[in-house]
């Protein structure tokens, strides 16, 4: 373990040490009663190491051996992967300090789930994969179980751990495929394996499991079937969690997965990766019509969103990987303020999750009911927010890379999704009469709702500058 | 003015109307007209060159990774819709002043007015389709906001509702059209693209892309079966209704279409969709339109039957119909926007638009009758008004256009469309205006104010001097339009009032006749139509809306039904086809390696295998049972590894095993002993169809890659040839685990200890508060055994105790060059101690207990530390491994390697650690037992309170308990 090994990893490791740490003074002083206190240093924390990983450019380098890679796509996940977290957190200390969910806990378990994540992106062989991997997952089946005095919640969590068990065995019954045949598991090895001609039915066979393992994690169909349920039983604050930092950092592995180990056979897992994208994008949208729940509909929503993700990394190039990584960058925005807004929806002090209760909320909060309709509107992509560059670059990305189909049939299932979307703005703008929501608002909630509807409007102008970072990221990802 | 600046215009001045609405309505609308007038003159400035043939354009990078710029151009086409676009857009703002009431939001009106302006104007000025595509939504979204804002309309809710999903997700399909579109012709520039009609049309992806496009334009210009939408609309304020469904939204999609014709128009596909859809609409909306009592339903109708009329030109694909087109664009924009003004001056005055309670405002409202009258009878196709003039070059085209061979089709609807089209035009007229005056109107109506009726007024002029003098007035914009949508090179003739007696002439001589003698048979034709029953759009469109819903719940519920063997179904299937599309696709060399001879006793031992595995599915209700069997499949296994020469394996298989269940011996005395079955029978068989094909996949899978060689060498290879070299140790499972890998087991042993302590801490948890209660008041489904401890098995385990930790201490001596080392002795040793809980009873064993099991785990974790560090002081790194050969008298020669100290610290850990969860687990069955039998018997005792649930929390602390543990163990030992 050299220093410059050392070096590399430092954001991980001070994460790691952190939330050990918090771990250890939260056990022996107050226990909850400073997990508010606990929950706003671990935001100071994330956001900082999103600031020090973001001003740190450089090239790529990497650290024991070539187990972990950190280079710019590594970097601009990790970013948008601590600072949707730290946002999460921010936004979800009022709601979970006023239901009593609010465990020292939770925010160590999320650190450590970032932690957890942060090597996922940055892993560079098979072993670094599954230690990232099963590190995050292991702390959000706890997440997912917070609310241990609920049923719902309880059997949310019980899901999520059996079905992750099998998705993580598949997945390791891949992995060791892959190394039995290769006779490696760095990615850097395998790809020269891979290199000299087509796939051996081994690795082929471990590269579709280690497929259906990653793609439980960012619930693609039909791996997806924890999603709704997970989504429905959890805290609020606790899917809003799920649905933003795993989400990207799943979807990053994957991209690290396919291109830096299988570059050379794109068409081998371009089509598994098509496939996946259609389902999810066609069930996504026809599955949330029914729903009459706003977190299930956004557990269909973020299913067909990562359709449209992996529709990009289907497409098997620089471009593709370039709009997968900007569509995650916005759904992860867009997801953030959607959920700031759940937050806030309450009755009596209640949380309420009925789409009903929105009836005709334009009339006595059209501020946040213009925010919320901008952002709808970005969800469903339509133009001119930035929803739709998002879904226009994977698009232009698979159309480019002669998957026409499947732009076609994204397209049609953009067109279905967009009526929920829009029967929830029909909703607040012309609903029919019904008992009021609470007005009241967290300052965090409010700010990150407007932040996030105002990125939506105004990112238009040059996207912020994202597309240039994605490029870079792309462009070290693929060669 | 640069068309980009024309476009921005009226986004940029949105703000003021609301901003100076405070100081007054007339402010905020002059504010508003302002913005209109600049945009309007600044566009006018470019006319003359543009009637000229040159095209204006403004290019600026937006985002050019994605082929997205802000291009503008002004061709014939965007001049002349721009100018209808900012002219009647000058008017309505108009008309609005006097229209609006004090109540109304007249701020918020102008802005949202001034938003859908700038959209519409940047729909017609781009020359980017992704840009146009923006616009193209941005009018959806403001005019949703225009209707919106209108909050004191139940009823325009629906139809608000209907128009934006209609036209948004319409609009939503059309991005892959221009997808397709762009990628073809390699640039989103509309202009590059207009360059490349071969390539379009002969791309394979040339009709679907047609099909999406066509969605996006005929959702926006309301053609059928898209027509519903528009007239339901019309709940909006007439101004609204007047400026977005009449005059300009409605013809984006036309104007689409106009657009894109030089490359899309002039195939079969084209005639056959666009010219059949836009017949038909002209049919459909015209016949509804008779019926409508309502002005402005009767108004919106005749729009959407009009639209059709374009459309079916354009559709023509031919030049002459393209002139016609633009031709009646113009046209219908001056009679229809002033016929939808007419009507709101109506409603305004009379506060009715029911056409039966109107009637001889002739008398009451002269100036009206005569803008709505010359309106209305340019629509009907009156000579000497405009109207006639493109109705007459549609039914002359219409005359010669052959569908699918047949001569008499097309010209005979067109007519019969005209004809329909002539009577409601008559009607408006003759059920509004003529008759007697009435004296129940719902308010006394007179003529408005000059300020209401200007801007129809103005309109109408434009009606009758095109009329009369078409090629004076609108030739040239005519010209330089339609050339723009031929795509240049385009030969006009004049547009002239008479041409002969053509078959057109006749046609339209049918068609005023015929409208008249209809209109004359109104009463009795409306009977009929009342009694026929008719698709209701707005019943069709709420049960469609409805029935999806109720698929998609449907669809849903089947699939997410929260049951969580669907959930693991599912999963298992779609592993399955993932393993069966790589099995498939996969390239199979032939197999390489011979397969072993089969010995008897191999066979035996497979058949047994199987046997068992085949029981364990069959017998799984009777769990003992099934760990029986499952015991024996294990068995079987380990067997199998010393069959195959890994006697190691072997070995920490078979203590794993015994160790396994022992654990789920413990916990299966909590569960019934017999299952009780939950599912039907047939899913059962097909389950057990997944289960047998899932596992018989995994079975080929491994059969496959056992009978080839890897692709490339393994690293057992490396291992085998160093682990004497460089880990003094013939054993090369033990070197892997205690050098090579030594990182990895020092973390096991951690993570294991870890385990058994979570373990412990969640059986302690057990044991206070409600589960203890439950646990207490716990009874076994069976009836226990009547000898508790039995002599047999208790003498046999205590002679076999120090015999097997002998056995431990051997096994852990020569593992490192022999089978055997630290984690298996570990096993062995911890199966002797729990023989002695099993046979002895928890309690007498825990009394004769010496080392706790946390301290064993504690010491390992520390062996294996201290050994590691102590490379450090050697100047090796973390846990390197060192060994020497020494000769202590009179022992032979023997070697002592550093490993063996952490293979020490294994050893300990995997006893402290199965110890303590064994310990944990029967502790539980303790406290149901104490609960059982003694438990009022020892209740005086104050320890034996404790245990029965009121541990103070704050000794409850590991230690506390076991000290607590064995004091009872020393009273109840047997």
């Amino acid at each position: 373990m050299t220093s410059a090994d050392f070096s590399t990893v430092l954001p991980e490791f001070l994460l790691a040490l952190f939330a050990m740490v918090a771990l250890l003074a939260g056990v022996w002083t107050g226990k909850d009663r400073v997990a508010g206190l606990v929950l706003w240093i671990t935001v100071a924390v994330l956001v900082v190491l999103a600031a020090w990983i973001g001003l740190n450019g450089g090239g790529a380098r990497q650290a024991f051996g070539g187990l972990f890679i950190d280079d710019a796509f590594a970097r601009f996940s990790k970013v948008a992967i601590l600072i949707s977290a730290a946002a999460v957190l921010a936004m979800s200390a009022d709601y979970m300090g006023r239901r009593g969910l609010l465990r020292f806990e939770y925010p160590i378990l999320v650190a450590l789930a970032v932690v957890g994540m942060m090597m996922m992106v940055s892993a560079g062989d098979l072993m670094a994969l599954y230690m990232g991997l099963e590190l995050q997952s292991l702390a959000l089946y706890v997440v997912a179980a917070l609310r241990r005095d609920s049923a719902k919640s309880s059997e949310a969590g019980l899901k999520y751990f059996v079905l992750g068990s099998l998705s993580s065995g598949l997945l390791l019954y891949g992995a060791s495929l892959i190394y039995g045949f290769a006779g490696t598991t760095s990615f850097a090895g395998i790809i020269t394996v891979v290199e000299e001609g087509h796939l051996p039915i081994g690795v082929l066979f471990g590269m579709v499991f280690m497929l259906v393992g990653l793609s439980f994690k960012v619930s693609a169909v039909p791996f997806h079937m924890w999603t709704p349920d997970v989504y429905e039983g959890s805290p609020t604050p606790v899917t809003a969690f799920f649905a933003t930092a795993p989400k990207m950092a799943a979807m990053a592995l994957l991209a690290r997965l396919a291109h830096d180990a299988f570059g050379q056979v794109p068409g081998d897992w371009g089509q598994i990766i098509g496939l996946l994208a259609v389902a999810s994008m066609l069930l996504g949208a026809v599955a949330a019509i029914g729903q009459r729940n706003i977190k299930r509909l956004m557990a269909y929503s973020s299913i067909a969103h990562m359709g449209f993700a992996l529709l990009g990394l289907a497409a098997g190039t620089e471009e593709g990987v370039q709009a997968m990584l900007i569509y995650m960058a916005i759904y992860v925005t867009m997801n953030v303020g959607t959920f700031a807004f759940i937050l806030s929806m309450e009755r009596d002090g209640q949380p309420v999750t009925e789409i009903a209760a929105l009836n005709l909320y334009a009339r006595r909060e059209p501020l946040k009911a213009l925010a919320m309709l901008v952002l709808l509107f970005s969800l469903a992509g339509v133009p001119p927010m930035l929803g739709f560059f998002a879904k226009f670059a994977v698009l232009k990305a698979a159309l480019t890379a002669g998957y026409v189909w499947l732009v076609v049939i994204g397209v049609i299932s953009s067109v279905i999704g967009a009526f929920y979307y829009l029967r929830i703005v029909y909703f607040m703008y012309f609903g029919t009469e019904t008992e009021a929501l609470d007005t009241r608002m967290p300052a965090v909630q409010w700010a990150l709702l407007m932040v996030s509807a105002f990125i939506m409007v105004a990112g238009v102008l040059n996207l912020f500058g994202v597309e240039g970072a994605a490029a870079a990221a792309a462009s070290a990802l693929v060669r | 003015m640069s068309p980009a600046l024309i476009a921005a215009l009226p986004f940029l001045g949105s703000l003021l109307p609301a901003l100076l609405i405070r100081t007054g309505r007339s402010h905020a609308a002059i504010s508003a007209g302002v913005i209109s007038g600049l945009a309007l003159l600044g566009l006018l400035l470019n006319a003359p060159a543009i009637l000229r043939g040159e095209v204006i354009t403004a290019r600026f990078d937006w985002l050019p990774w994605l082929g997205l710029n802000a291009n503008f151009m002004i061709d014939g086409l965007g001049l002349l819709f721009a100018s209808l676009i900012l002219g009647i857009g000058l008017l309505i703002i108009l008309y609005a002043r006097f229209y609006l009431s004090k109540d109304d939001p007249v701020g918020q009106f102008y802005t949202y007015l001034l938003l859908f302006q700038g959209a519409m104007v940047g729909i017609v000025l781009s020359d980017n389709i992704l840009l146009l595509l923006i616009f193209w939504e941005l009018t959806s979204l403001s005019s949703f906001l225009l209707i919106g804002y209108w909050k004191h309309l139940p009823e325009g809710r629906q139809g608000a509702r209907m128009a934006l999903t209609v036209t948004g997700l319409g609009g939503l399909s059309m991005i892959a059209g221009m997808l397709i579109l762009g990628n073809i012709a390699g640039s989103y520039d509309i202009s590059a693209i207009l360059q490349s009609k071969e390539a379009i049309q002969a791309s394979p992806y040339y009709l679907p892309a047609l099909i999406l496009i066509l969605g996006g334009a005929f959702t926006k210009s309301a053609q059928f079966p898209f027509h519903f939408w528009l007239p339901h609309a019309m709940a909006a304020p007439t101004p609204v209704s007047a400026y977005l469904h009449s005059a300009t939204m409605v013809k984006a999609g036309l104007f689409l279409m106009a657009r894109l014709w030089p490359v899309l128009s002039g195939t079969p596909e084209w005639f056959y969709i666009v010219a059949t859809t836009g017949l038909v609409t002209m049919l459909v909306g015209a016949k509804i339109a008779i019926f409508k009592d309502d002005l402005k339903a009767l108004l919106a109708f005749s729009t959407v039957s009009h639209l059709g009329l374009i459309t079916f030109l354009l559709g023509l694909g031919t030049e002459a119909g393209a002139v016609a087109a633009v031709f009646h664009i113009i046209n219908h924009a001056t009679f229809k926007a002033a016929l939808f003004m007419s009507a709101g001056i109506v409603d305004h005055e009379t506060h009715t638009r029911d056409i039966k309670r109107l009637g001889g405002l002739r008398h009451l409202m002269p100036v009206t009758f005569t803008i709505a009258t010359v309106a209305a009878l340019s629509m009907a196709g009156i000579p000497l008004l405009n109207g006639f003039l493109s109705k007459e070059m549609m039914l002359e085209e219409a005359s010669h256009t052959l569908w699918a061979g047949n001569g008499w089709i097309v010209p005979a609807l067109a007519a019969i469309a005209a004809l329909f089209s002539a009577t409601y035009s008559f009607r408006y007229i003759a059920h509004a205006f003529l008759g007697p005056v009435r004296d129940d109107y719902p308010h006394k109506p007179h003529d408005p104010g000059f300020g209401m009726w200007a801007a129809p007024a103005f309109l109408v002029v434009l009606v009758v001097a095109i009329g009369i003098m078409p090629m004076t007035f609108a030739g040239p914009i005519l010209e330089a339009a339609a050339n723009a949508v031929v795509g240049g090179g385009l030969h006009m003739h004049p547009v002239k009032l008479w041409h002969g007696f053509t078959p057109a002439l006749w046609m339209s001589v049918f068609a005023v006749v015929g409208g008249l003698v209809v209109l004359g048979q109104h009463r009795r034709l409306e009977a009929l139509w009342l009694a026929t029953p008719r698709p209701e759009a707005k019943a069709v469109f709420d049960a469609l809306v409805g029935a999806c819903v109720r698929g998609a719940t449907r669809f849903t519920s089947a699939l997410h039904n929260g049951s969580m063997a669907r959930y693991l179904l599912i999963f298992v299937l779609a592993a399955l086809a993932a393993g069966i599309w790589a099995w498939t696709t996969g390239e199979q060399g032939p197999p390489t390696r011979a397969m072993l001879p089969i010995t008897p006793v191999a066979a035996a031992a497979w058949v047994t295998l199987l046997v068992a595995t085949g029981c364990v599915v069959a017998y799984h209700r009777n769990r003992l049972l099934a760990l029986v069997l499952i015991s024996i499949v294990g068995l079987i296994v380990s067997l199998s590894f010393v069959y195959l020469s890994a006697p190691d394996l072997a070995l920490t298989q078979i203590s794993v095993e015994v160790v396994t269940a022992v654990l789920m011996l413990l916990a299966l005395n909590f569960l019934p002993k017999i299952t009780q079955p939950e599912t039907r029978l047939i899913k059962r068989r097909f389950d057990a169809l997944v289960a047998v094909a899932g596992g018989l996949g995994t079975g080929l899978l491994i059969y496959a890659l056992m009978v080839r060689d890897f692709a490339f060498p393994t690293m057992s290879e490396y291992h085998l040839a160093n682990s004497y070299k460089l880990g003094g140790g013939t054993n090369v499972v033990n070197v892997i685990l205690v050098d090579f890998r030594g990182y990895d087991t020092f973390g096991e042993v951690i993570v294991l200890g870890i385990a058994a302590l979570v373990i412990f801490a969640l059986t302690e948890a057990l044991l206070t508060g409600a589960s203890s209660r439950k646990l207490i008041a716990w009874r076994p489904d069976v009836a226990r055994a009547g000898d508790k401890h039995p002599l047999m098995l208790l003498v046999a385990t205590r002679v076999m105790m120090p015999i097997a930790l002998m056995m431990a201490v051997f096994i852990f001596l020569r593992g490192h060059n022999l089978p055997g080392g630290g984690f298996i002795a570990g096993l062995v040793a911890a199966i002797a101690l729990v023989m002695q809980y099993m046979a002895s009873g928890f309690a007498w064993t825990q009394a004769r207990q010496k080392v706790y099991y946390h301290v064993l785990i504690a010491l390992g974790v520390l062996a294996a530390g201290i050994t590691g560090i102590g490379a450090l002081f050697n100047g090796l790194p973390f846990l390197t491994s060192d060994f020497g050969y020494f000769r202590i008298p009179p022992f032979e020669k023997f070697e002592l390697a550093t490993a063996m100290g952490f293979d020490l610290g294994v050893f300990l850990g995997v006893v402290g650690s199965v110890m303590l969860a064994l310990g944990g687990l029967s502790r539980l069955a303790r406290r149901a037992a104490v609960g059982d039998e003694g438990f009022h018997v020892v209740a005086e005792k104050p320890e034996a309170r404790e245990m029965a649930g009121h541990v103070p929390r704050e000794v409850g602390l590991a230690g506390a308990m076991l000290r607590r543990q064995r004091k009872d163990g020393s009273e109840e030992g047997i």
